[in-house]
């Protein structure tokens, strides 16, 4: 089965004002459909670095990128945004919703990005059903600042899902919650790959991290399995 | 691999994919106006005096080119017409009268000078004056003792006969009277004022029906004449009757009257006495009558170049002369329309700069550059077009206000429109300078580094 994502030998340096720095130097990583991976690693490690790449924000100095078997290591920015909108879901650490847009409203804004037309009443059904997978429904009219933080970042994860991506990336989703609804958000991620998808996690959380099919840890600039630790 | 393929194919006809683009761009750039209306606000106020000042130089600039050049069609005729003018020879005025009789598209007029009023006493307006410049400092006002005489060519000088004896002023206008064979109309678009014009179907009456111009109808308004006309050279004087009032643009009193009517009182011979015979007819009308008449002269013995045509191109040239009047105001309302634009500017660099996150997330979830870029300029274009509405409201309402303050002092004031070249100028200047003031934020936009979400 061909994976749907292939990382191999993939390098970065990051270039500051000094000297170039080497922050990945020949990360391997196989994720397949349905299959969630956590990424633990010190603060500084990469982890982002590493999601940035596979969220095609950024490329890799070298190594290989490839994409349910297709090479996208070089892919043009243009058909890397279209990409992006097909595939991959992204979840922030901070929930980056617009203040001045209903949950329903923010979680359709990632239909309209010119990606396709997708016309109104659709783009709603669209976002509604991805707000009733996250279990906030009931919110759709609400804006952000009537919202708490885990029903802030559910909105944030419906709006990752929305276009049923076969990818979701999260970087840090639970760091800005209490362990509570940091619980409930994670179930939401991990209910996502019920379902097929994949789904990276960076994450300091052992217990979040415990709760997906492999834990990785990042050190040195490359990607070792955590095996003792792992639960599920 | 197919579906990847698949999905991309969806999105990959350039047409659907830019239409797509302008939708996304118009809607995101409508969300961001009412989340900032504040600050929409603060550029359609640093856009609105330029906007303003481009509306306002193209409703002027249109307003008046409509009425110098309905003046002028007033005065010289349409572009195109053919005037034609005959010696005052009373060999050859009958035959150009024959020659336009019963047409359609030509007509021949003649002037005559005429008082209507009481008998041998001074006009009001002695020498056909304009009434409100009073007896004495009009145009053709005389001094007693002097006399104006015009020739053959219609070159007029005065001419002193020493003391004579002046009439007693009493009730009784002086005008100038056009006597026609046809409607005039066609070339000179008097506009109807009262009453009816001329009516040149049937026999002609012996009591001459007359049309007056503003001027002329200011007088008959104003003083209580008998119906008694003398016209120069007739040989009773008629009852004359008023039909209509037009405006043809004259500032002196004039009268209009249908040629057959007054050659029953004054004889054909004399219709040359005031000033050339003059025809106006179409292009197409001017060579056949021109032949006939060069051959009828050629018969009686005057001289063929005596009888003079030219085409009227008088609207031509003066729109030419407007329209470089025209761009020089445009140019100094751009140059305000600039300062609004390095407003729209400033608003939206700001804004950008406040939007950092909005933009990096918009990428993130696949939105290319350049609708990021479109965005910006969708919101400054709306922004551009709002503040156009605005401006073409308020010049609209304004000409509406002076239109009716002013219109009893201009009569072309009177039922003045807004012209749609100024709301199309100010549409046009809206959206250039919002795209224009647009352009750099969006470049901005556009740049905003992805990875911005990731480092948040």
């Amino acid at each position: 089965m061909t994976p749907l994502i292939e990382l191999s030998g993939v390098t970065k340096q990051l270039r500051g004002q000094g000297e170039p720095r080497a922050i990945l130097s020949g990360v391997d990583l196989t994720v397949h459909s349905g299959e969630s991976v956590a990424v633990l690693g010190r603060s500084g490690s990469g982890k982002s670095t590493l999601l940035s790449l596979i969220g095609l924000f950024d490329r890799p100095d070298g190594g290989r990128y490839l994409f349910d078997g297709r090479d996208i290591t070089r892919l043009a920015e243009r058909r890397a945004a279209a990409l992006r909108s097909a595939e991959f879901g992204f979840v922030f650490q901070r929930f980056f919703l617009l203040k001045h847009l209903t949950a329903a409203q923010n979680v359709a804004m990632a239909l309209v990005n010119g990606q396709g037309w997708q016309p109104r009443r659709r783009r709603r059904r669209l976002a509604l059903a991805a707000l009733d997978q996250v279990g906030i429904a009931h919110l759709a009219k609400h804006k952000p600042p009537k919202l708490s933080g885990g029903e802030q970042q559910r909105v944030a994860v419906a709006r990752a899902l929305v276009r049923q991506p076969r990818m979701l990336l999260a970087d840090e989703p639970t760091g800005a919650l209490d362990t509570e609804t940091g619980n409930l958000v994670i179930d939401v991620l991990h209910a996502a790959t019920a379902q097929g998808c994949g789904l990276i996690l960076v994450t300091h959380d052992w217990d979040h991290a415990n709760r997906m099919h492999r834990v990785l840890r990042l050190r040195d600039g490359v990607l070792d399995p955590v095996e003792n630790e792992v639960v599920a | 691999m197919i579906r990847l393929s698949g999905r991309l194919a969806n999105v990959g006809r350039w047409p659907l994919r830019q239409a797509a683009r302008l939708s996304s761009a118009l809607i995101i750039g409508v969300q961001g106006i009412r989340a900032r209306k504040l600050r929409t606000l603060l550029s359609m106020l640093s856009l609105f005096l330029g906007v303003l000042a481009v509306v306002v130089v193209e409703a002027g600039a249109q307003t008046a080119r409509q009425a110098a050049l309905s003046d002028i069609e007033l005065h010289v005729g349409k572009d195109g017409t053919v005037i034609m003018s005959v010696p005052p020879d009373p060999k050859i005025v009958p035959a150009a009268m024959d020659a336009v009789a019963g047409r359609s598209d030509a007509v021949a007029f003649f002037p005559a000078h005429a008082v209507i009023g009481e008998p041998n006493v001074s006009p009001v307006n002695q020498g056909g004056a304009p009434f409100d410049q009073g007896n004495g400092g009009g145009y053709f006002a005389r001094p007693p003792g002097v006399e104006i005489i015009c020739d053959n060519r219609g070159v007029c000088q005065k001419v002193e006969f020493g003391p004579v004896n002046q009439p007693p002023p009493g009730q009784a206008i002086e005008l100038q009277v056009t006597a026609l064979t046809g409607d005039i109309r066609q070339f000179r678009p008097f506009r109807s004022v009262s009453g009816q014009w001329l009516d040149f179907s049937g026999a002609p009456s012996l009591s001459p029906r007359l049309v007056l111009n503003r001027e002329a109808a200011k007088g008959f308004s104003r003083y209580q004449v008998p119906a008694q006309m003398r016209v120069d050279g007739a040989t009773a004087d008629p009852t004359p009757r008023i039909v209509g009032v037009v405006d043809d643009g004259n500032e002196v009193p004039m009268a209009y009257v249908r040629a057959d009517e007054l050659l029953n009182w004054l004889p054909l011979t004399r219709a040359g006495n005031f000033g050339e015979l003059q025809m106006m007819m179409t292009p197409a009308a001017a060579g056949d009558i021109a032949q006939t008449l060069r051959a009828r002269a050629a018969a009686v013995g005057v001289p063929a170049e005596e009888l003079r045509a030219n085409t009227v191109n008088s609207k031509k040239e003066a729109e030419s002369h407007l329209a470089l009047l025209n761009w020089i105001f445009l140019g100094m309302a751009g140059l305000v329309l600039l300062i609004g634009v390095a407003g729209v500017m400033n608003v939206g660099l700001a804004t950008v700069g406040e939007r950092v996150e909005e933009f990096a997330l918009r990428r993130a979830v696949g939105t290319p550059r350049s609708l990021l870029a479109g965005i910006v300029l969708a919101e400054t274009m709306l922004t551009g077009l709002f503040t156009a509405a605005a401006a073409i409201g308020a010049s609209s309402l304004a000409l509406k206000v002076v239109s009716r303050l002013l219109a009893s002092h201009t009569s072309y004031l009177t039922n003045l429109s807004f012209p749609w070249q100024a709301g199309v100028a100010g549409i046009v200047a809206g959206v250039a300078a919002g795209l224009l003031g647009g352009m750099i934020p969006a470049i901005r936009a556009a740049r905003i580094p992805i990875a911005t979400v990731m480092r948040a």
